[in-house]
């Protein structure tokens, strides 16, 4: 039986349990499914279960991919076989981007996915000038990783993605470490990137300017979700998992 | 950030800097060879090779005071083995030999890392088909040099800013436990690097 195209969902987690080697717990029954193009923040406070969930989405977790899956990307399920072609599709976003950043000059970082791919060798060259246009960085490509600010890192690391042909983004704490520029910046790249994002974040007021809708994450459950101006209007959820209500909502009061 | 390594490239205009990186290399690599291949007290074909090193240097318009300086802080390795080497019966000549021809190579490879950016060198390898797991080693090896520097500096700033004590002791203890939490920091950080790798599609 197949689904009409338009009919698939970017992503379905279905029931995602996750414990780690050490006996922790670190996601419970987790459901939810996120439309293509949609761009979903994932909430919580730290240790909640953000990053664990976003290394489930292209099958870094569970170290021994399962064989009855809990998530899909696009219809196809997260199991072995299909890895290589997931992990082209999800582009995983590190908190650090010197984790990501390991080539010794930005060209050859943002060529690593699209040669993996088996993109041909004299393409390219035009192929990471694209991605790097695409978050502003044109003329970077001999720089040195070391080198960049920590927003022009981050931008560099989604160049990597972007050069890939993720179709989703899953981004960990994209706005950590930058400050009031970059974070500007990276709001207005994540705005204008016609792909499907899924962003884990305690940066409630990126969520507010990106995300249209927020599912909120706490001690490895979902305890919230909708749109994210009524969810984080709710003070007493947000207080009870260690959110609070962003000042930009207070000041949108109609009264 | 401050950075407390320093790339090894020099920015400059010259017809060292120019020449292409593979050219460089192989040259670099022969001079090595060709010291090494030197009989022990042929002075002149050393001094010979010595002169030709200088000509390079001088024509590639870094300053020698920068090489001398890059010289001499690799050159306390070569030195504790030419030092050995002063036990021995009639070590002197074998102590010379070392130094003279351990120098010559450094200064060769201070050179060309001085005059050529760290990928292009890493480029040219993978030319010459040396195994792509070397040079993926190399190029990491590079990349992360300067993340641990940075860390290790960031670490040693913390512990000073808590170190109340002039004790040597405490000092040395704070130091090995600033070690260890490198060491751990380290592994940890290796496993999301691979993780990166693997999530854009790297496979072993």
């Amino acid at each position: 039986m197949r689904a009409r195209v338009e009919d698939v969902n970017a992503l379905e987690v279905w029931h995602l349990s996750y414990r780690y080697a050490d006996g922790t717990q670190a996601l419970r029954d987790v459901s939810f499914s996120i439309a293509e193009g949609e761009r979903v923040g994932i909430l919580g406070p730290n240790g909640a279960g953000k990053s664990t969930l976003l290394w489930h989405l292209n099958g870094l977790l569970p170290e021994h991919p399962p064989k009855t899956p809990a998530v899909w990307v696009f219809g196809v399920p997260v199991v072995e076989p299909h890895l290589p072609a997931i992990r082209a599709q999800v582009g995983l976003l590190f908190e650090d981007p010197d984790d990501q950043l390991f080539c010794p000059t930005v060209e050859e970082d943002v060529a690593f996915g699209p040669r993996q791919l088996g993109k041909p060798e004299a393409a390219l060259a035009a192929w990471v000038r694209e991605a790097l246009g695409r978050v502003g960085l044109v003329g970077f490509e001999n720089r040195h990783p070391s080198r960049l600010s920590q927003g022009e890192k981050r931008r560099v690391c989604l160049a990597g993605l972007l050069a890939c042909d993720a179709r989703i983004l899953a981004l960990d704490e994209p706005s950590s470490g930058l400050d009031p520029r970059g974070r500007r910046e990276l709001v207005a790249l994540l705005q204008g990137l016609p792909v499907t994002q899924v962003i884990a974040t305690h940066d409630l007021e990126l969520a507010v300017a990106v995300c249209p809708r927020v599912i909120v994450l706490d001690g490895g459950m979902v305890v919230a979700q909708g749109p994210t101006a009524q969810v984080l209007d709710d003070e007493d959820l947000m207080l009870a998992h260690g959110l609070e209500r962003p000042h930009i909502l207070r000041h949108r009061h109609p009264h | 950030m401050h950075h407390a390594l320093r790339d090894p490239y020099h920015p400059a205009s010259s017809p060292i800097h120019r020449a292409a990186p593979p050219v460089k290399l192989v040259l670099a690599v022969a001079f090595v060879l060709a010291v090494v291949a030197l009989p022990r007290g042929t002075w002149p074909a050393h001094t010979f090779l010595g002169l030709a090193l200088l000509v390079g240097a001088l024509a590639s318009r870094v300053p020698l005071s920068l090489l001398g300086k890059r010289l001499l802080a690799v050159e306390p390795f070569a030195l504790g083995v030419a030092l050995l080497a002063l036990l021995q019966p009639g070590g002197l000549h074998v102590f010379l030999a070392i130094l003279a021809k351990s120098t010559l190579s450094l200064g060769a490879v201070v050179l060309l890392g001085a005059t050529t950016p760290f990928f292009q060198v890493l480029r040219a390898l993978s030319r010459f088909r040396v195994p792509s797991l070397l040079v993926t080693t190399l190029a990491l090896l590079y990349r992360y040099l300067f993340v641990l520097v940075e860390e290790m500096g960031r670490m040693q700033r913390a512990r000073r800013s808590r170190t109340f004590s002039r004790s040597r002791w405490v000092t040395w203890r704070a130091s090995a436990a600033v070690i260890g939490h490198l060491f751990l920091r380290t592994t940890t950080r290796a496993e999301r690097i691979y993780a990166a790798m693997c999530a854009r599609g790297w496979r072993t």
